[in-house]
């Protein structure tokens, strides 16, 4: 088992634009399964390799289990790694390929057998463990490759977007079967991806980064009712959060936010608020936060609805709005901004509202719901 | 459109009928006068049917000393073979997993190397290898040969490499491997059908070569290929004896060709297996 720690981390690529990783500090501790998240390009899988050995580290310290191994080799850090694309060795068998990290580490030839066997039965692998990989499936692949990290008793597991190249329903399978495994073994894990299902269903604690730097480490719940910053909320939530530039304002004595014609008194949501100035925010509205109002009242806006997905049970509505400036975050992926376009405004509402294209609907939104950021610096208010 | 298609065939098979014509007519009427009586080999118009003879062979083996010339191919095909590849394989891995930008530029340079006519190269080496006293002996003619190879195997299996993703090497590193037991233990058998690729180019280069050995062996070894040409125009030997002598020159390499051809085709075309 082991505690992994970066203290002040950063790598820079001969000839990169921009630092990989900057300052980068995270603890993670003994027996923790956490949750490397971020768009292409924002660090995690180059600390992930740095965990593995795999990647030279600029600056900084990282420590596996109190023991700066900044220039340890890969072998000697006892770290069992799962690939994106699996790293299979293509002239092994199944049994062959689950075996060779024991062999290669001069495991007693009966400790090998028993081992794989046990593996192999764990994951459902037993009838397949003669054959090569090319004659496998994705899933049975991705399996094996679990079963070769499983198979040492490692002192973490890493593992660099693991299930990118399953089809859908095997990814939602092996989802559980991968945090049902971590769960069963207590082994620290490490799990790079860039998809929040994943992070938010899969690890203890989740760490978003974005350009290199760590945005927040927390829990799933914590990450989405609280993030830090416009990026956390704009990364964490399917379909992405609308943010809307508005002021805080006082109204009927009491505080509110006021976005173009909308007036939110915020009651007792505004107490939080109470130390601050009146000024320009930037409002985090989740779709799903938001409400179908009966009519035109206050509280509510309306818009037209210029397009509508019918997801099944609920409708997603991408609306017009009036006078309500959308912003956006902060959000980059390999040098491309993400939301050059402004988005339009998404309202994910129940599927018993019969709402056409064109229609007209009016919104509301419950004030205690209301995500509010700064302005100048994105910030969480 | 069934009849355009038909025609096609005809027009393909031809094609290829009249290549493998032009190709095997040579090799059949060099293997042909082994086995006709002499007076017959260059009877006008040629004789499609005759009584088969083996005293062409019987010849062949009073004159020469075929074993002897069998075993100096062999070793100086093997030698080659074994040094180039020893030398070749990890350079070109060197080269593909190096991050320096000019690696691919080394790559060319050494196929570059393999461009070179071996004769702008052969009389310099003429006088080293007699300095050290090494001409004459097989190991001028392996060395020279490997000089040449080792540069064509470093640029092949450099493109082998370079075709491989490093994630297999880097699995067996977290595995427990060290960075040569990752390349010995996952990478080497990954490319192992480029390497039988390789192996039998040099092999089949080293096997025909005859420039080189011609000018840095002595009688005692010199390889079928130079005997071949050395023993024309002697009194005693004729066409026939040549010709029985050129069986034991092709057979081998043909045999070999064929048992590997599999490897051959998936290294020279498919890269990585």
């Amino acid at each position: 088992m082991a505690e992994i720690t970066f203290e002040n981390v950063s790598k820079t690529y001969p000839g990169g634009k921009a630092a990989a990783l900057t300052d980068f500090n995270l603890r993670i501790e003994d027996g923790e399964f956490i949750v490397l998240v971020g768009p292409s390009g924002c660090g995690k899988t180059t600390a992930l390799r740095m965990i593995a050995g795999l990647e030279d580290i600029s600056g900084g310290t990282l420590r596996i289990n109190d023991k700066v191994a900044n220039d340890l080799a890969p072998r000697d850090r006892d770290i069992a790694m799962v690939f994106q694309s699996y790293a299979l060795y293509p002239h092994l068998t199944v049994a062959e390929n689950i075996a060779f990290g024991l062999k290669v580490r001069g495991a007693k030839p009966e400790v090998i057998e028993k081992k794989v066997r046990e593996t192999a039965e764990l994951l459902e692998l037993t009838e397949f463990l003669e054959r090569k990989p090319a004659r496998l499936s994705g899933g049975q692949r991705q399996r094996v490759a679990m079963g070769r990290a499983l198979v040492r008793s490692p002192n973490a597991f890493l593992m660099d977007e693991p299930l990118s190249n399953l089809d859908a329903r095997l990814r939602g399978q092996m989802r559980a079967e991968i945090a049902r495994l971590q769960r069963l073994s207590a082994v620290t894990t490490v799990y790079v991806t860039h998809d929040q299902v994943e992070a938010m269903t899969m690890g203890h604690r989740v760490a978003v980064m974005n350009r290199g730097t760590l945005q927040q480490l927390d829990t799933p719940r914590h990450l989405y009712d609280k993030p830090a910053n416009m990026f956390v909320a704009s990364f964490i939530g399917s379909p992405p959060i609308n943010f809307m530039e508005g002021e805080l304002t006082a109204h009927e004595g009491g505080p509110a936010l006021a976005c173009g014609p909308l007036m939110l008194p915020l009651g007792e949501a505004g107490r939080r608020l109470s130390s601050r100035r009146p000024g320009k925010v930037i409002l985090g509205m989740r779709p799903e936060h938001m409400k179908i109002a009966p009519e035109a009242g206050s509280g509510t806006f309306g818009a037209r609805a210029a397009f509508v997905e019918d997801l099944g049970a609920t409708l997603l509505l991408h609306m017009d709005e009036h006078g309500i400036a959308i912003g956006h975050a902060n959000m980059v992926e390999d040098d491309r901004d993400l939301m050059t376009t402004v988005p339009k405004l998404k309202a994910l509402v129940d599927s018993s509202h019969r709402i056409q294209r064109d229609d007209r609907v009016h919104l509301t939104i419950d004030p205690a719901l209301i995500l509010l950021f700064d302005p100048a610096t994105g910030a969480a208010v | 459109m069934a009849r355009v298609s038909t025609r096609r065939i005809f027009l393909e098979r031809t094609t290829v009928l009249v290549a493998t014509l032009v190709f095997l007519l040579p090799v059949c009427w060099l293997i042909s006068t082994a086995y006709k009586p002499s007076n017959q080999i260059f009877s006008v118009p040629p004789r499609l049917t005759f009584q088969p003879t083996l005293d062409q062979f019987r010849a062949a083996f009073a004159l020469f000393d075929v074993a002897a010339l069998m075993r100096s191919s062999l070793i100086i095909s093997i030698g080659t073979t074994v040094l180039s590849l020893v030398l070749g394989v990890p350079a070109g891995y060197a080269l593909a997993r190096s991050r320096s930008r000019y690696s691919a530029g080394f790559a060319y340079f050494f196929l570059a190397i393999r461009m070179i006519p071996s004769i702008a190269a052969l009389i310099p080496f003429y006088l080293l290898m007699r300095d050290i006293g090494l001409l004459g002996t097989w190991w001028a003619v392996i060395v020279f040969n490997t000089m040449l190879n080792c540069a064509f195997v470093t640029w092949m299996m450099f493109s082998y490499f370079k075709a491989l993703p490093p994630d297999m090497e880097e699995a067996a590193l977290t595995d427990g491997c060290t960075q040569i037991g990752a390349f010995w233990k996952v990478a080497v058998p990954t490319v192992r059908s480029g390497i039988i690729a390789c192996a039998l180019f040099c092999m089949m280069f080293s096997w025909n070569d005859f420039l080189n050995p011609m000018f840095l062996t002595t009688l005692d070894s010199k390889p079928i290929s130079v005997a071949l040409l050395t023993a024309y125009g002697t009194k005693d030997i004729t066409w026939g004896t040549l010709g029985a002598l050129a069986h034991f020159s092709t057979i081998p390499i043909v045999l070999m060709a064929l048992v590997m051809n599999r490897y051959f085709v998936q290294g020279a075309t498919n890269g990585v297996q």
